[in-house]
């Protein structure tokens, strides 16, 4: 009984940066491109903010606005994926305060200027060096915060306004609540297969070709300044609209081109929040998938398993 | 009012089982397996990978409802096999598929590294 209809998928990395990435994934099935992308978004697990106490607060926004916003905060999630959640941690019970299964945070801030206090997350002292808020740099030249580390704004104070309080976080994943998505955006699309069909191209004229070429939305094709052909210069631009296609059929040329996207390859399109690099968070979710595959086993040899079959063995093992 | 709390779409509750297998009654070679606190993501993947079982005569899933966090997985086998092998066989065959892709993937990451210097 050793068959296996295993696929060996092959990964090409297009694009590699701690926020972004950017590959191609061939030979598998889109099921599973579907499932890392869902479990990418929702199932990576990362830390939070999830409890808030607040001692004082006279800020012009109530406590659960600010523990609202809190919870949002993007914290570095290296070490997420070894933590326990707080439901299953027996050091504490489940009280979800101990190390092994939560990050303390404080923050303690007052106005005493005239000008406006800004709260942002530079202001929330960690217990853990290790899990911080993450620090975006600003990347328009226009605005005045180009290249600095710029926190994320909480609140506001006035003069006299004082914000004191210390929050949890913990562990969770995104399908609990959205702020424990790791995930930005996580997209893929088919890879296009064009086929431009040359000889009934050569009966277009000039004029004909370029009013082809422009009737699509995107720029996928562009005609040759020598050689006065089409060719196809951007076949990934292509968003699977059927402009070219229906342009082609109103000029009279059914058939011009032909464009299907490749069924086991796709353009994998990874950015992430901060909380965890974009490529470890691609890793994770093998793993989650993995672990997930792997629950849903159906184990039989153990006592559940005679107890629901028992004299069914003979159905079990193939109708022998 | 009726929503159920969200950690009820991933936390099984106790006593009830991650997976259970009821055999079908009129059909020979045939059941079907409810996945408790599973949706799409298990449930496509599972079922396209039974497809690919020539033993396999029909394969399909359903979430008999969205606010119901289960799903239901319906196999039927040539004699050659039973629905339960197949099931079986198809989920180590996708663990040693994202096994693969985990390496694959881990040394192209290994290589850009190496690339730049």
């Amino acid at each position: 009984m050793e068959a296996s209809y295993q696929r060996f998928p092959t990964v090409r990395i297009r694009d590699l940066k701690d926020d972004f990435l950017k590959f191609e994934l061939r030979d598998t099935d889109a099921s599973i491109a579907n499932a890392l992308r869902r479990v990418i978004i929702a199932e990576v697990p990362t830390l939070a903010i999830d409890l808030v106490e607040i001692e004082a607060n006279s800020s012009v926004l109530n406590d659960e606005f600010i523990a609202h916003r809190l919870g949002l905060i993007p914290l570095t999630s290296d070490k997420a994926m070894e933590m326990r959640y707080s439901r299953d941690c027996d050091e504490c019970d489940g009280d979800g305060r101990c190390d092994y299964c939560s990050i303390e945070f404080t923050l303690s801030v007052k106005c005493t200027s005239e000008e406006t206090l800004d709260v942002t997350s530079h202001d929330l002292q960690s217990s853990d060096s290790q899990v911080v808020p993450v620090d975006s740099i600003g990347h328009d030249p226009d605005i005045e915060n180009f290249n600095q580390k710029k926190g994320i704004l909480i609140v506001k104070l006035r003069k006299g306004q004082e914000l004191k309080l210390r929050a949890i976080a913990r562990k969770g994943i995104a399908k609990d609540h959205a702020k424990w998505s790791p995930a930005a955006t996580v997209t893929f699309q088919y890879e296009p297969d064009i086929h431009i069909n040359e000889n009934l191209m050569e009966t277009l004229s000039v004029e004909e070709k370029r009013e082809w070429v422009d009737s699509s939305p995107t720029k996928v094709f562009e005609i040759n300044p020598e050689t006065q052909q089409v060719e196809v210069i951007d076949p990934e631009a292509y968003t699977y609209d059927d402009e070219v296609i229906k342009k082609a059929e109103a000029m009279g040329k059914p058939g011009l081109v032909e464009i299907y996207g490749k069924e086991d390859s796709f353009i994998f399109t990874v950015e992430s929040t901060g909380a965890i690099k974009a490529a470890q968070m691609f890793l994770n979710a093998i793993e989650i998938l993995r672990s997930k595959l792997d629950a849903v086993k159906l184990n039989f040899g153990s006592d559940e398993a005679d107890e629901q079959f028992g004299d069914l063995g003979a159905h079990m093992r193939g109708g022998f | 009012m009726n929503a159920p709390d969200r950690y009820e779409r991933f936390v099984v509750p106790e006593g009830t089982k991650k997976v259970a297998y009821e055999r079908d009654m009129k059909v020979m070679n045939a059941g079907a397996f409810t996945i408790q606190r599973e949706d799409h993501t298990v449930g496509n993947v599972v079922r396209m990978q039974l497809h690919r079982d020539p033993n396999v005569l029909f394969a399909g899933y359903k979430l008999p409802h969205p606010l119901q966090y289960k799903i239901i997985v319906k196999v039927q086998t040539t004699s050659q096999s039973s629905p339960i092998q197949a099931y079986n066989l198809a989920l180590s065959d996708l663990d040693k598929e994202l096994e693969h892709l985990k390496r694959a993937f881990e040394s192209e990451v290994a290589q850009r590294q190496t690339d730049y210097y």
